[in-house]
């Protein structure tokens, strides 16, 4: 067999692996069971759970995450490569120890007064979305640095000479040229977030109803051998990040300059 | 009128000691040094990017040196022109006047003459993707002086060109200059494109200028050995005063054993008696002198037989290298196409060449 052709073999088997492994879920389900498990409450509540929490985690991740990022790839500050290297926490770690870790720090008495004083996140809806922004944040403060990485810090210098505030010549100059870079990182920030579960679960718990996101919910259905629901939760998660990772191509058509 | 004051930077490994460039209003300034001088740092310093250990840069009554770069009124163009690839050419343009807050309808008269001399008035809704390296170079220049800076600050601006835009953009930038006069500092490596363009330069080498003049004192004087070699220049020799002779103001000067008289003029301080200096003989000064014709009597002073070694053909000129018979020393000599054609010249030919006094320049 040819160099190219094993390579490319590779490849093809590759794919082959993911697609069976999907296809094999449509084997084992049947029409009417798929539709009953898909309009049943719980399972348009976690439905609704997720979208809201991954969204509330992202947008903070990029709130904080942005400007991080810009630091990090425009300017040479004392602690920036310990900075970076924190970025892969989440990464390394696994999200259960992390989840653990926030439970642990709840108990300390800085946590018991942020608890009882302010927002209670153990085993609550803002524990979720603790628990998605810390699996993400680090990752989203990656991809975005990455994408401004991109763009010439030349163009910045001349919206400067020509009169433009350091925050103007962002707003106007490196924010839309790095949109597109920027836009694919929320995506897929957004969709590592929506697929959370070991930070999520052990935070937030698996209670129905209450803090039971898509990946919980897909969790305690397989537990309780809810094969049909299992499928279904599976599915709609799929379809999520199918549909997000069309949104990343998408954003990669439009907003191009060159 | 700019005046850098002193300019000290010590970033990393690179220093930059008490650099002084004053650059009068109107005035087409170089700063001319090999890459790898320094010149960016200066350039990003001067636009206020890097902040400079101790000098002062004035602007007209200015000191902007410790003003963040929106409020110096310094435009800058780098090499790679960064036009705005999200605007179009019009917006590119505008930009400037925008940040600013200037007034649209009282900029507008001058702002049309630009594009009228510029000849960008039929891109204005195009994007910078869809021009040619010649629009955008314009597109660029017009951006920069839309909204009327102190001072334009040009990176290289014919470099990187073809030799058909190099020439187009070389016209445009002294059209632009006769006709709007702004105040440019331009950096550069490349000692063509300041010869073409620029009224003054200041040579930087090594983190210290070396020489600062007009074009031609630059080109045809050089204060060093180390400028004309920079420069390109050819013909430099190392030599030695020998004998000074006041009445007729002729200085004898020693290449080696080859004793050549030279007027006192050729040089830019007084030449004592042994010392050291280089001679720099321009090539386009030199005359190959024809068999039988009478010599003029102002070129008797150094006559060279010798023979020719190779002849190249430049295209405008051509090259001979002479060498000398005595010494064996090289010269490289130009002569215009129209010359060269009555002189039937060929490798090995015995020849009389004549320096003329033009021909010499002595350095310290």
């Amino acid at each position: 067999m040819g160099f190219r052709n094993t390579m490319i073999g590779a490849a093809v088997c590759i794919f082959i692996f993911y697609f069976g492994l999907l296809a094999s879920l449509f084997f084992s389900t049947n029409l009417k069971g798929f539709w009953e498990s898909l309009v049943h409450p719980s399972t348009l509540f976690s439905i609704r759970l997720s979208l809201i929490a991954a969204t509330i985690a992202t947008l903070l991740a990029v709130a904080i995450g942005l400007p991080s990022a810009y630091a990090l790839s425009r300017y040479e500050f004392r602690g920036k490569r310990v900075i970076d290297t924190f970025l892969e926490i989440p990464i390394i770690m696994s999200p259960i120890a992390l989840g653990a870790s926030f439970l642990v720090f709840f108990h300390t008495p800085l946590g018991e007064v942020i608890q009882q004083r302010g927002i209670f996140f153990v085993f609550e809806f803002p524990g979720i979305i603790l628990a998605q922004f810390a699996t993400t944040a680090g990752l989203a403060t990656r991809l975005m640095k990455a994408s401004l990485d991109e763009i010439s810090p030349r163009y910045e210098a001349v919206a400067r000479s020509l009169g433009s505030s350091p925050w103007q010549a962002f707003f106007r100059i490196t924010l839309p040229l790095s949109f597109r870079g920027l836009l694919a990182s929320v995506i897929l920030s957004w969709a590592k977030a929506a697929g959370e579960f070991g930070a999520t679960v052990t935070l937030a718990g698996a209670m129905p109803g209450k803090t039971e996101t898509l990946p919980i919910a897909i969790f305690t259905a397989l537990a309780s051998a809810k094969i049909e629901k299992t499928i279904v939760l599976i599915l709609i998660l799929v379809i999520l990040g199918l549909v997000a990772l069309y949104a990343v191509r998408f954003t990669g058509r439009i907003f191009r300059y060159d | 009128m700019i005046r850098i004051e002193g300019l000290t930077i010590f970033l990393k490994t690179f220093r930059l000691m008490d650099l002084h460039i004053q650059i009068e209003e109107g005035e087409f300034h170089f700063l001319l040094g090999p890459t790898g001088s320094g010149k960016t740092l200066i350039l990003e310093s001067v636009i206020g990017l890097v902040r400079p250990k101790t000098g002062r840069i004035r602007v007209g009554e200015r000191e902007v040196q410790n003003m963040p770069p929106e409020q110096r009124e310094i435009s800058y163009v780098p090499q790679d022109l960064a036009l705005f690839p999200h605007l179009t050419v019009r917006e590119n343009i505008l930009y400037g006047i925008k940040a600013k807050n200037q007034s649209l309808t009282t900029g507008a008269e001058y702002v049309g003459s630009l594009i009228q001399v510029m000849k960008v008035g039929h891109l204005l809704e195009r994007y910078p993707a869809h021009l040619s390296g010649g629009e955008k170079k314009r597109v660029a220049l017009l951006r920069g002086l839309a909204p009327k800076p102190k001072l334009l600050l040009l990176d290289e601006p014919l470099s990187g060109l073809d030799p058909s835009i190099k020439f187009e953009i070389q016209q445009l930038l002294k059209t632009l200059h006769v006709s709007f006069r702004p105040t440019v500092l331009c950096v550069s490596h490349d000692f063509e494109e300041a010869f073409l363009l620029g009224d003054k330069m200041t040579v930087f080498m090594d983190g210290a200028v070396e020489q600062v003049g007009k074009r031609e004192d630059v080109f045809l004087r050089p204060r060093t050995k180390k400028v004309a070699q920079f420069l390109g220049l050819r013909n430099l020799y190392a030599g030695k005063i020998l004998t000074k002779d006041d009445r007729f103001e002729r200085t004898l000067l020693g290449i080696n054993n080859l004793h050549l008289s030279i007027p006192n003029r050729a040089g830019h301080s007084d030449l004592e008696m042994g010392r050291k200096v280089d001679l720099y003989i321009r090539p386009e000064e030199v005359m190959i002198l024809r068999e039988g014709k009478p010599v003029k009597e102002s070129l008797k002073w150094n006559i060279l037989k010798g023979k020719i070694l190779d002849i190249a053909d430049r295209g405008r000129h051509h090259l001979v290298i002479f060498q000398e018979k005595t010494e064996r020393v090289l010269f490289e000599i130009s002569i215009p196409n129209y010359a060269y054609r009555n002189l039937d010249l060929s490798a090995g030919k015995h020849v009389n060449v004549a320096l003329r006094d033009e021909s010499f320049w002595v350095m310290e």
